[in-house]
């Protein structure tokens, strides 16, 4: 047994975070761990990996008892954490990355630049990546950061590594190759745990599972005795009807027309969007969907062509304009540009449409209160009060409010760019239940997803990107084939990772 | 329960150092609490008060403003020269606080137009502003200023300094645009994510440049305070008084990322700096020790509010 955990508490200032965290890896195991957000799969990992103190319980690394109390003696005891948002210096080069911490061979700080990039060659081609060691970090796409972390991991000589949702951001192809990897990793007798939600990548990577909920680990075993509702189960505590399916409606007048839309290698994109719709954008990683979206907000504005909302033309030039003619931006990273987290939900609702609830620039704040107060009922945002800050909920619920905020503000058509990144199952359920009341309230969604699933479940047709065009439209009933052929670069079959 | 009133009482924290300190001095000496004393503590923080009201909202807005202490200079010696020049008063006045005004709004256009960071544009202006108070003035400062004038920084009313007045209304109208106006909310909303602000639409080049403008008139008042309590416009005024200005808003609260900060915090940290140097004054104790009193408590009140945010953070 490498890792053994055992009743493990932790609280932070009064909330308790894990209330009985069990979980065993053994050398060359791939050991899943879900559980909902909050469940304290990340606090549990972050004991493992010496970044928090555990409260109480008993932890065993290859049978002795431990605590790592910094994480550098948890990396000098070969446990290494592969982080969900990557946490390299993005101003320095891959290879110094790699040996960040660690570059000194001399007594008197001295790097030798010449044999840390080389060390990092040997690491990347033994792992079978595609990065140029000297490459600056910050060049790198989400994938490539992680790909750095991994050699990063591997560099140090780790026997235990932990991902954390390391696909969260990864487009199909990128997932198949982090899949590869830990493969490969556990074939090489490292034992690796690895954080997920997605509940369609698991029977491809795992051995064994464990789930957390509440803080407590609710079930262990191996992955195959567990069908997916059952494991849903687990982790919500009840059972959730996971495979939601939407009935469409008629669609009515069109709400968005795209006309020969161009912006950098986004080119000559021309759709319409009708009021009830749901209309899925597919496609890969940099394929230009959110892009497209940030010139349907005004972010980055048009270079050629029409945006037309209802009719009239607003080719908006900033998000003030998109704003007042009906659109809404639901963005991929509700933390950097949905919420202010520091404020109320009140507040953050209210934050489009402060004239509504003022005059003469003096806000009304009892009408604001009532306002927030009814779209806290309506969107079924749990909270304590409407005064509660906006950083104290669950992802699933900071969804709602930026989701709310829009409704609040008259929107009618909603660019939801990824909706579902970061929450949980239930959670999930709950957008697409939500995006199908916008539709039945006659608002017009353009839903961009990398989870093909959902995008089948949830959109009235598809519409794919491919290297910044459209490649095509699909009418249901589609597959996640079909979505693929379209989707996939034309001429290089083989997508480098870089 | 206990979390909460714990929570509570460390919020209260600042309030109870002030109360604290304003006790622990009037037993240490009989020539605390005594109304001329009072009276000129009064008007010694009336000034760096006036323009740590405009600093809170420049902060909230995460932003920083060190060139209030040359826009206080600027102001005070616009407004003396005009009184010199045989300008009205109340005249003087409203264009040594425009002269202010001008100045924030210079720094708000440079920040919002230019993209600079709020940082280096008000460093290069507290350079720029005292170069153009020192052209201004050839280096001289402006004297025999008629007696009437002294009313705004040193006369009384109703028994209480005018400065204090001054203070109480402009510190009441901040409280009120902070919490129930549109700039107010916009403010917060900008300095807690400016992403998010944008994202909904929130006119940031605008309210941005607004709130450096304010901030500008608020200094270009405490410049005229300053003069009126000296009877003297000075290239040289106002020295520094950016530092002790943000440590106010810092000591109440204020975060320079940030999104919180309130009137009432800064008034206090305000005072507590005040007191700290008028009992050092009267307990005879070498001035130098205390600056070193201040600058510990600014960063103890920090090290403190950081502290108490990591604890009650949850995960």
């Amino acid at each position: 047994m490498l890792l053994s955990l055992q009743g493990i508490r932790k609280s932070f200032g009064g909330v308790q975070a894990l209330s009985n965290g069990n979980l065993e890896v053994s050398e060359g195991e791939v050991h899943l761990l879900m559980g909902e957000n909050g469940a304290g799969k990340s606090t549990l990992m972050k004991i493992v990996a010496g970044m928090y103190r555990r409260d109480a319980g008993e932890m065993l690394w290859r049978g002795q008892p431990v605590s790592f109390t910094r994480p550098a003696e948890a990396a000098a005891n070969g446990v290494a954490m592969v982080h969900q948002e990557s946490l390299l210096a993005p101003h320095l080069n891959i290879a110094e990355n790699i040996f960040l911490g660690r570059e000194t061979d001399s007594k008197i700080g001295w790097v030798r630049r010449g044999s840390l990039v080389e060390q990092a060659r040997r690491v990347i081609s033994e792992l079978g990546f595609q990065l140029d060691p000297e490459t600056m970090v910050a060049k790198l796409s989400p994938a490539g950061k992680q790909l750095v972390e991994i050699c990063r991991a591997v560099a140090l000589g780790s026997s235990l590594l932990i991902f954390d949702e390391p696909t969260s951001s990864l487009s199909e192809t990128e997932t198949k190759e982090v899949f590869r990897i830990v493969k490969e990793l556990s074939r090489r007798g490292i034992g690796i745990i690895y954080i997920t939600h997605r509940l369609e990548e698991l029977r491809s990577v795992g051995d064994r599972v464990t789930v957390l909920r509440d803080g407590a680990t609710v079930h262990t075993g191996p992955l195959e005795a567990l069908s997916r509702d059952q494991l849903i189960q687990h982790m919500v505590g009840r059972s959730v009807n996971a495979t939601y399916h939407r009935e469409p409606l008629p669609p009515g007048e069109p709400l968005l027309e795209v006309k020969g839309v161009s912006r950098g290698f986004v080119r000559d994109i021309s759709f319409v969007l009708r009021a009830g719709e749901i209309v899925g954008l597919g496609g890969l990683m940099g394929a230009g969907r959110t892009e497209l979206c940030r010139v349907l907000f005004g972010l980055d504005p048009a270079e050629a062509g029409a945006v037309e909302v209802g009719g009239r033309s607003i080719n908006p030039k900033n998000p003030r304009q998109a704003v007042a003619a009906g659109i809404a931006l639901i963005p991929e990273d509700r933390q950097t540009a949905g919420l202010a987290l520091k404020l109320s939900i009140a507040h953050n609702l209210t934050m489009p449409d402060l004239g509504r609830v003022s005059s003469m620039g003096i806000l009304n704040k009892s009408a604001e209160m009532v306002l927030a107060s009814d779209y806290r009922e309506r969107l079924r945002i749990r909270c304590s009060s409407p005064r509660q800050l906006a950083g104290r909920l669950s992802g699933g619920n900071q969804q709602k409010i930026v989701i709310a905020k829009w409704v609040a503000r008259g929107a009618r058509v909603f660019l939801f760019d990824e909706p579902t990144r970061g929450i949980d199952v239930a959670a999930k359920q709950e957008v697409f239940e939500q995006m199908d009341r916008l539709a039945r309230g006659g608002a017009a969604i353009l839903m961009v997803s990398s989870e093909l699933p959902e995008l089948l479940q949830v959109a009235d047709r598809v519409l794919v990107m491919r290297e910044g065009r459209l490649s095509g439209e699909l009418p249901r009933p589609m597959t996640q084939e079909d979505i693929m052929r379209l989707a996939a670069p034309l001429h290089s079959a083989a997508e480098t990772v870089q | 329960m206990q979390k909460s009133l714990a929570q509570r009482l460390q919020r209260l924290l600042p309030f109870v150092t002030l109360a604290l300190l304003f006790v622990a001095l009037t037993i240490a000496t009989p020539h605390f609490l005594t109304a001329v004393n009072l009276a000129s503590v009064a008007r010694q923080t009336a000034v760096i008060n006036i323009m740590a009201l405009g600093m809170t909202l420049v902060i909230i807005t995460g932003g920083i403003d060190l060139s209030v202490g040359s826009i206080l200079a600027v102001s005070g010696l616009f407004g003396t020269m005009a009184i010199k020049a045989g300008q009205p008063i109340p005249l003087a006045i409203a264009l040594g606080i425009g002269a202010g005004l001008v100045c924030g709004l210079l720094n708000g256009l440079m920040i919002t137009m230019l993209r600079i960071n709020p940082f280096i544009v008000t460093l290069g202006t507290l350079e720029a502003y005292r170069g153009v108070a020192l052209v201004v003035s050839k280096g001289l400062p402006v004297h025999e200023i008629p007696e009437r004038f002294s009313f705004l920084g040193d006369g009384n009313l109703l028994g209480i300094p005018f400065s204090l007045w001054v203070l109480a209304v402009c510190a009441v109208v901040m409280h009120f645009l902070l919490e129930n106006t549109k700039l107010g909310r916009y403010s917060f909303a900008i300095g807690s994510n400016q992403n998010a602000a944008y994202y909904a639409g929130v006119p940031i080049k605008f309210h941005l440049t607004a709130v450096y403008a304010i901030a500008g008139l608020l200094s270009g008042l405490a410049g005229m305070v300053e003069a009126s309590r000296l009877m003297t416009g000075q290239p040289t005024a106002g020295l520094g008084y950016e530092l002790q200005a943000i440590a106010a808003v810092v000591i109440g609260g204020g975060s320079l990322q940030g999104g919180e900060g309130s009137v009432i915090g800064t008034l206090i940290g305000a005072f507590i700096i005040g007191l700290l140097s008028n009992g050092s004054d009267l307990l005879g104790i070498n001035p130098y020790w205390q600056q070193v009193t201040i600058g510990a408590i600014i960063i103890a009140a920090v090290g403190f509010d950081e502290y108490r945010k990591r604890k009650f953070a949850t995960a």
